[in-house]
């Protein structure tokens, strides 16, 4: 067993660090004051900014981590991904190495060649932007029970329903729709995947729905929402699997994201712990402080190590839906503990949003929600361990 | 054109460095190192020459036990051609350090040489200047812009000097030593990072080049910096005057 990081994967850890010390963290002011305006998701970061730092990401060649070769990315797997993206959520600046989402993984599953020139290399190179609709009023973390109906009329499907929580809606120049093609089989052959164009008639974004975090999903209509049989993602009927296969990678991710985090909320707390004196001791001398800090350690090895295990094992190939359910529920409980903490110490800069730390806590408290809550995937360990 | 690098290992200036209580170096433990920053931007600049002129090539070269490879690999990513690694444990001076480089100059025969003005360990600011007088070569120190001549056999160096710039040339062959403000050194991309690996660092045993490194300065002691205490406050300048007089007794 070797725990060791690859040379080459210390350099990208490297890199991704310095990209950004010098560049993302110098914003953070800025993203707390829109924050602060109520600026929300894309808004937090004017485009011009975002613009200049995906040219910079560019010319470090930093995107397409995790993108196969054949689609012009680097094909590094889940771990460096993985590393990666720790290094990107040591700070609140909302920044992702395009492409933007885990969609990637269905996308490479399941387009056909012209799909692969219409969607996928632009998808990878960061030239288009893409969101999924997965969840329903009725159908959250039961997306077997969807409501949303295709309808097969000669060449074409006729696309009736409605979706919540839908990130990105607005700015994506694509949308995965998931649609029952089967009401009896449903989960098990009834459910298939849609490429929908922005734009497309019938595709109504119905209304933004402010969330805690600085998110603002959306709530879409599809009246009548005619697509080309051409626009079937992978096979009719098997759109659930490739689903499974996208939301297992982001559950890895959120692991990264919440042991970046909580890390910056480690270091926050360890620098201010030095410095602060109240009634002529440092917070550093007293106990309850250390334990604060001696707990958050611990918590973020231990998520920390089995989010890259995880990666480790998703790159063997191997199913991962159990570990990174373990991760998910593990990784988002561990960091809002450790924001919680870090809140906590630093007393009154801690509620306020001249620091980040407010930022994070607020951003944190959703990833206990979506992908699945934790009970949700508390059950699903449990059932596959109970399964006779 | 051939242009001959040099790097440093030397602790990642943004880790805290503490001093070992007997005095006798800094804790290593858990340190990360890093390419020492100025050589850093000496790199950028050699690549910034490479990719301006075409056809050139740009050789790393720096001195240390096998751990030297992970800063070397970076340098690789960053862009470098190659490079070579003295292999040697033993400590060393600015001197044995400058002779050392000279047999790699012998044996590369570039037509520069770009060095980091000092490495931010020990501060010591003398390989560059040794290293020109060892294989007597013109030198242009503290660097700030390097202007190559059009048929490359001359090079303008502009430096900042106390109270103002100054500009010196000097025919190449040649050594320049990178200051601050000389470039932004660039990430090594990942791409970079992807083919770093299959370019070569050469191992040299130190023994090899028949160079006395026998040490001529010995390093006695180290200290922490004394720990600044807090200013006071006081109400009036005549109080102030009176402080610096009696007490700070600097007026």
């Amino acid at each position: 067993m070797d725990f060791e990081l690859l040379e080459e994967q210390r350099m990208l850890q490297d890199t991704v660090r310095r990209f950004v010390r010098q560049e993302l963290l110098p914003l953070e002011a800025l993203v707390l004051q829109r924050d602060t305006q109520g600026l929300t998701g894309e808004e937090l970061l004017p485009a011009e900014v975002e613009e200049r730092l995906l040219a910079k990401a560019k010319d470090a060649g930093l995107w397409g981590l995790d993108v196969p070769e054949e689609f012009g990315g680097l094909n590094l797997g889940a771990l460096p991904k993985c590393l990666a993206t720790e290094e990107l959520y040591k700070t609140i600046t909302p920044f992702t190495f395009p492409p933007d989402a885990p969609n990637l993984h269905m996308l490479v599953q399941t387009c056909t060649p012209e799909q692969r020139e219409r969607y996928l290399l632009p998808y990878a190179s960061g030239a288009k932007r893409s969101a999924i609709a997965i969840s329903e009023p009725g159908a959250g973390s039961d997306p077997a029970a969807m409501r949303t109906t295709a309808v097969k009329k000669g060449d074409q499907w006729v696309i009736n329903g409605r979706k919540i929580w839908i990130s990105r809606a607005h700015i994506a120049d694509f949308l995965i729709v998931m649609a029952l093609t089967d009401k009896e089989k449903r989960a098990r052959g009834g459910i298939t995947a849609f490429l929908v164009d922005k734009g497309t008639p019938g595709l109504v974004l119905q209304r933004q729905i402010p969330v805690i975090g600085g998110h603002a999903p959306w709530e879409l209509v599809f009246e009548d929402l005619t697509v080309p049989d051409s626009q079937v993602l992978g096979q009719v009927g098997q759109g659930f699997a490739p689903m499974q296969l996208r939301l297992t990678v982001r559950r890895l991710e959120i692991g990264s994201w919440c042991v970046g985090h909580a890390q910056r909320c480690l270091e926050m707390m360890v620098d201010y712990a030095k410095q602060r004196v109240t009634f002529g001791q440092r917070l550093a001398d007293r106990q309850a402080i250390q334990w604060f800090i001696a707990d958050s350690a611990t918590d973020i090895h231990a998520a920390r190590l089995m989010t890259h295990h995880g990666a480790w094992k998703f790159d063997q190939g191997e199913d991962v839906r159990q570990e990174a359910s373990m991760l998910k529920v593990f990784a988002t409980e561990m960091a809002t503990r450790v924001a919680d903490r870090a809140m906590q110490m630093h007393g009154g800069m801690g509620m306020s949003k001249e620091l980040p730390l407010e930022f994070m806590y607020r951003r944190l408290r959703p990833m206990r929600i979506f992908e699945g809550p934790s009970e949700v995937h508390r059950w699903v360990i449990a059932r596959t361990l109970l399964k006779d | 054109m051939k242009i001959l690098v040099t790097v440093k290992r030397v602790p990642d200036p943004e880790t805290t460095i503490r001093v070992k209580p007997d005095g006798s170096g800094i804790v290593t433990d858990n340190i990360k190192y890093v390419i020492n920053p100025f050589d850093e931007i000496a790199i950028e600049e050699a690549l910034r020459i490479k990719e301006k002129l075409g056809g050139s090539e740009v050789v790393l070269a720096s001195i240390g036990t096998k751990v030297v490879t992970e800063q070397l690999r970076t340098g690789l990513a960053m862009g470098a051609d190659r490079a070579l690694l003295v292999l040697c444990d033993q400590e060393l001076d600015s001197l044995a350090v400058s002779r050392i480089l000279a047999k790699l100059v012998e044996r590369e025969s570039p037509q520069l040489v770009l060095m980091g003005k000092q490495a931010i360990d020990d501060d010591a600011n003398q390989a560059g200047q040794m290293l020109a007088a060892v294989l007597d070569w013109p030198q242009a120190t503290f660097a700030s812009q390097v202007q190559l001549a059009a048929d490359q056999a001359s090079v303008q160096v502009l430096r900042e000097v106390d109270g103002g710039l100054e500009t010196i040339g000097f025919s190449l062959p040649g050594i320049i030593t990178a200051d601050l403000r000389l470039n932004e050194p660039r990430y090594a991309s990942l791409p970079g990072i992807m083919k770093a690996r299959k370019k070569e660092i050469k191992e040299i045993p130190v023994a090899e080049l028949g160079v006395d490194i026998t040490p001529r300065l010995k390093i006695h002691k180290m200290d922490p910096p004394v720990k600044k205490i807090g200013g006071k406050k006081v109400e009036t300048v005549q109080q102030l005057l009176d402080l610096l007089h009696t007490e700070a007794k600097v007026i």
